[in-house]
């Protein structure tokens, strides 16, 4: 078999390693548009960020595996595919597959700003952009950060120095929505940047290197967006698959087409532990979806049953979430102290997420929990601490 | 360049060349050690990149900090000379130092 993996990200990589382990029979042909080697994208945004170290050190395949014989390299971006007749094509030439696997990613989402020149103007998606940011960052003062995610608040806590105003804002009602209300006053408790939500942005003024606002002028030499992503699905609805929210795939990770499948951030899938189908953003996602497809390409196929998990660092915190919740359910607060944070999520009495700040005992039990079947509420707020109910589960 | 001595899960030897200033995982990673899956890249988040070091290192490495701690204790088997892999950074002073991979990671 034939195989061509579009994408050589997190999930792509993760497949590639999988199947190499499991002596898969036959040529991966990888195409990566970005010329970079694989890499990590985590630590774009945290310690990568701060340090002097190069790229080497983001390294995301092995060498073995990424110098294994079955594998071609194709540093080109695909641009079209036709998977009716196993053809993938880049500006360069056309390529013959027996079976396509799209793992291509999100990109960062764009807003125009009137006036807002290019040279100030950052994302932070690629290992590009990070080189480009660092680059920038030491003769910026004044870095606005446009959006309300994890991503925001990370970066204002890896670009924090004394000689440097940081301000984050958001055009929502409340900074992470992802979270806890709870968990969110805390990870903004810990920001040394200020912070504005209901903000509406105009236009730049170049005279007063601001940013016009209904909150007045937010002064600005440098700005990131980190307004959120927006997944790479062009090429995939170009021959009827997928929409501008994913590329559709049942729990095989198997488009309705019997040659194409979708890994990674930009596959829309049932998720079992939430009930419902929707597109995750994480490392989780992309090595259960990866590992998944894997299993099916090797000839031993398992639906993906995975518990999703999270993780990031905010500065001095770091925040875990075992589990997956929707936006609207409950929060009960299980353990608050001047050190340590948990949040339960919750529909009724089933647990959803477990929100941990600096709290891995608690977010590893509640992994291992998730596994063993549904948590009940009152069996936990009963126990006191997530390690507790387990402890008493094992006994 | 100072090395590692690493004994994978089949009980191979295989020695692992560092930069000071690398961490285990970012050595051992690179050089395809099986039995390490870093499955969160270094994040301190998966416990899987479990190893067991040479107890006569000891007096040369920082101790866990309570979040590699707390991560160590759900690993399978943890001993108490048990480190994540990514958390443990080396230096010149590490050179030879000998570790074994976890069996299992999960
Ligand atoms: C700065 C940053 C910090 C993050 N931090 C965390 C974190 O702390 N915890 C966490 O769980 N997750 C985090 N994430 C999210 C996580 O990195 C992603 O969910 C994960 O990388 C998704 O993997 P993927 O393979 O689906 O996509 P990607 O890793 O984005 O890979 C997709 C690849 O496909 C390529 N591609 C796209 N279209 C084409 C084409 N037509 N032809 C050829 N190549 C193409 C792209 O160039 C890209 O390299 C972070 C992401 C970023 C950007
Ligand atoms: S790589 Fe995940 S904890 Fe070390």
């Amino acid at each position: 078999m034939r195989l061509g993996i579009i994408g050589a990200g997190q999930s792509s990589c993760t497949l590639i390693a999988e199947l190499v382990r499991g002596q898969f029979e036959g040529e991966i042909l990888v195409f990566n548009g970005e010329l970079n080697r694989p890499y990590q994208r985590p630590p774009l945004s945290k310690s990568w960020l701060k340090a002097t170290a190069d790229a080497n050190t983001l390294s995301l395949l092995p060498e073995p595996i990424e110098n294994h014989g079955s594998i071609q390299w194709v540093k080109e971006w695909v641009t079209s595919i036709h998977p009716d007749n196993g053809e993938l094509r880049t500006e360069k030439a056309s390529y013959q597959v027996d079976h396509i696997v799209l793992a291509t990613g999100t990109r960062a989402k764009q807003l125009t700003i009137e006036g807002l020149p290019i040279e100030i103007e950052h994302v932070v998606r690629t290992l590009d952009d990070a080189e480009r940011l660092k680059k920038h960052i030491d003769h910026a003062e004044n870095v606005t950060i446009i959006g309300g995610s994890f991503l925001a608040f990370e970066l204002a806590a890896s670009l924090d120095h004394p000689d440097r105003s940081i301000r984050i804002v958001a055009r929502g009602n409340r900074f992470l929505p992802q979270v806890s209300v709870k968990t969110a006053d805390r990870l903004l408790g810990s920001t040394t940047a200020s912070t504005q939500v209901d903000v509406q942005i105009d236009s730049y003024d170049a005279k007063s290197k601001s940013l016009t606002t209904n909150h007045g002028p937010v002064p600005a030499d440098l700005v990131i967006i980190a307004a959120g992503a927006v997944p790479n699905t062009e090429i995939a609805m170009r021959c009827g698959l997928g929409t501008e929210d994913g590329i559709a795939t049942d729990l095989f990770m198997q488009t309705p087409h019997p040659k194409v499948s979708a890994i990674g951030e930009v596959s829309l899938h049932h998720q079992p532990h939430l009930g419902r189908s929707e597109r995750v953003e994480s490392i989780s996602e992309a090595n259960d979806s990866a590992t998944t497809c894997a299993k099916r390409l090797l000839g031993r196929p398992e639906p993906f049953g995975a518990i999703p998990w999270f993780w990031s660092d905010q500065g001095q915190l770091k925040l875990q979430i075992a589990g997956l919740c929707a936006r609207s359910d409950d929060e009960t607060c299980l353990i608050s102290n001047d050190f340590d944070c948990v949040v339960i999520r919750h529909c009724g009495d089933r647990v959803t997420a477990v929100e941990a700040i600096n709290g891995a005992r608690e977010f590893m039990a509640a992994r291992r929990l998730f596994e063993n079947g549904a948590i009940s509420l009152s069996a936990l707020v009963e126990a006191g601490s997530v390690f507790d109910l387990l402890q008493s589960s094992r006994s | 360049m100072p090395q590692l001595n690493c004994i994978d899960p089949h009980e191979q030897v295989i020695k692992v060349k560092f930069d000071p200033g690398e961490t285990i995982l970012q050595a051992t990673y690179r050089a395809g050690v099986v039995g390490i899956l870093a499955e969160c890249g270094g994040g301190c988040s998966c416990a899987t990149c479990h190893v067991i070091l040479d107890h006569t290192w000891d007096g040369t490495l920082v101790g866990p900090s309570t979040q590699e701690a707390d991560m160590l204790s759900f690993a399978v088997d943890p001993t108490p000379h048990s480190r994540l892999a990514c958390q443990v950074e080396l230096s010149d002073k590490h050179d030879g130092l000998s570790l074994t991979v976890a069996k299992r990671q999960y």
